[in-house]
C-alpha cells in the first residue's frame, strides 16, 4: 500500500467513525431532551392538580426548571438541527411564565398542550425513522 | 457576517479535504457517478454556508456520507468488472473500418456532427482517415487513425535519438528547490557555478533555472531575457 492509500484508508475509517458518532449523539440528545420536556409537562399538570391552580411555588419552579433545561438542550440541538424548526417550545415556555403571573389557567393549559405536541412533533422529524428517511 | 465567514472557511476546508481524498480524477475526467457526486457536493456545500439557521453539520454530514458511498462504489468497481460496467458503462466503438456504426451512435444518443467534431478535435478532418473511434466511459472520444494517416515517428524513420530527459527545476522565483537538488544529486555550488556563467550574481535574482540530464541549462534572471547553454551533465539524475 502506498502512502496515499493509507491516507485514504485512515480517512475513510475516521469519516465512518465521525458519521456514526454524530448519528448516535444526535439520537441520544433528541430523545433525552424531548422526553425531558414531556416529563416536565406531566409534572406541571400534576402540580396544578395538587395545588388546585397555577399561581404557586411548585408550578413556578417546574416552569423555571423546564425553561432552564430546554434552553440548555436547545443550544446543543442547534449543532444538529435547524434551530428555526425547534424554537416553538421556547416561545411557549416563555408564555407559561406570563400566564402564571396573570393566573390565566386556560391559556396556561393551552400552552402546556402545545409544548407536549411540539415535543412529539420534533421527535417525529428529528428522530431516526423510516418515515423520515423517505 | 462573522458567522458566514467562519462557516464559509469551514465548508471550504471540508470540501477541499474531500476532493483531496477522492484523488485527482475528480478534477479531470470523470465517470458518470463521479460527475453526480461533484454536482451534489457543490450544491450541498452552499446551503449551510448562506443559511445561518442551518447547522454546519447539515452540510458536512451528507458530504461525508457521499464520499463514503463514493469510496464503496470505487472499491466495488475495482473488484468487479461487471459492476464497473454497470456504473460507468463501457467503451463503445462508434467508427470502425466499415465506417460509422449508426446503431451504436443511436444508443449513445450521439449525432454524426458529434462524431465529426470529436474526430476534428483529434486532428483528423476526414472520416476516411479514421480506422476506429471509441466513445470512452468518461465521455471523451479516442480516435485511432488508419496507418497511412498516422503521424510519422522517429521509430518509423529509424532515426536514433537520445533518451529525452525531463528538465529539473533547481531555482524558482529566487528560491532554491532543495528537493530537486536531491533528485539531481547536486549541491548549491553547482547552482552558483551556473549562475556565474549566466552573469547572475545571487540566487534571489534568478527567476528560473532548469537543467536536464545532458546538462542543457535554461536560466532567466528577473526582468531579463533567458539564456541557454550546456554545462557538465548531471550524470546521475533519477528519472
Amino acid at each position: 500500500m502506498t502512502k496515499f492509500m493509507w491516507f485514504q484508508l485512515i480517512s475513510i475509517i475516521v469519516v465512518l467513525g465521525v458519521l456514526v458518532t454524530i448519528c448516535v449523539v444526535e439520537d441520544k440528545l433528541v430523545t433525552e431532551s424531548l422526553n425531558n420536556v414531556a416529563d416536565y409537562c406531566y409534572k406541571i399538570e400534576s402540580a396544578i392538580k395538587e395545588n388546585d391552580g397555577i399561581k404557586n411555588e411548585d408550578v413556578s419552579n417546574l416552569v423555571f426548571n423546564l425553561e432552564y433545561d430546554w434552553l440548555k438542550d436547545e443550544g446543543n440541538l442547534c449543532f444538529l438541527v435547524n434551530h428555526k424548526s425547534i424554537q416553538e417550545i421556547g416561545v411557549e415556555v416563555s408564555k407559561l411564565k406570563t400566564y402564571i403571573e396573570e393566573n390565566d389557567i386556560k391559556e396556561f393549559s393551552v400552552s402546556l398542550e402545545l409544548i407536549k405536541l411540539y415535543a412529539e412533533q420534533y421527535f417525529h422529524f428529528m428522530g431516526a425513522s423510516f418515515h423520515n428517511i423517505l | 457576517m462573522l458567522t458566514i465567514v467562519a462557516r464559509a472557511v469551514i465548508i471550504y476546508l471540508v470540501v477541499l479535504f474531500l476532493y483531496r481524498l477522492m484523488g485527482k480524477r475528480q478534477l479531470g475526467e470523470m465517470q458518470p457517478f463521479e460527475l453526480v457526486l461533484t454536482l451534489i457536493i457543490a450544491d450541498l456545500a452552499t446551503i449551510p454556508m448562506a443559511e445561518i439557521s442551518v447547522p454546519v453539520l447539515h452540510g458536512i454530514v451528507p458530504l461525508l456520507t457521499l464520499v463514503l458511498v463514493h469510496f464503496i462504489l470505487t472499491l466495488l468497481c475495482k473488484v468487479s468488472t461487471k459492476f464497473s460496467q454497470f456504473v460507468s458503462g463501457k467503451p463503445v466503438i462508434v467508427v470502425n473500418p466499415n465506417g460509422i456504426d449508426y446503431k451504436a451512435l443511436k444508443n449513445l444518443n450521439l449525432s454524426i456532427d458529434d462524431v465529426m467534431e470529436a474526430i476534428r478535435g483529434a486532428g483528423y478532418f476526414k472520416l476516411e482517415q479514421v480506422q476506429y473511434a471509441i466513445m470512452e466511459t468518461n465521455g471523451k472520444m479516442s480516435v485511432f487513425p488508419k496507418s497511412e494517416f498516422s503521424p510519422v515517428t522517429n521509430g518509423d524513420m529509424k532515426i536514433k535519438t537520445e533518451k529525452s530527459a525531463l528538465p529539473i527545476n533547481l531555482v524558482s522565483e529566487g528560491k532554491i528547490i532543495k528537493d530537486n537538488l536531491k533528485i539531481a544529486k547536486v549541491d548549491e555550488n553547482y547552482i552558483t557555478k551556473i549562475l556565474e556563467k549566466a552573469n547572475i550574481k545571487r540566487v534571489k535574482d534568478c527567476l528560473v533555472l532548469t537543467v536536464d540530464k545532458g546538462g542543457a541549462v535554461f536560466v532567466q534572471a528577473f526582468n531579463k531575457a533567458y539564456q541557454t547553454f550546456n554545462v557538465e551533465p548531471l550524470g546521475q539524475v533519477q528519472e
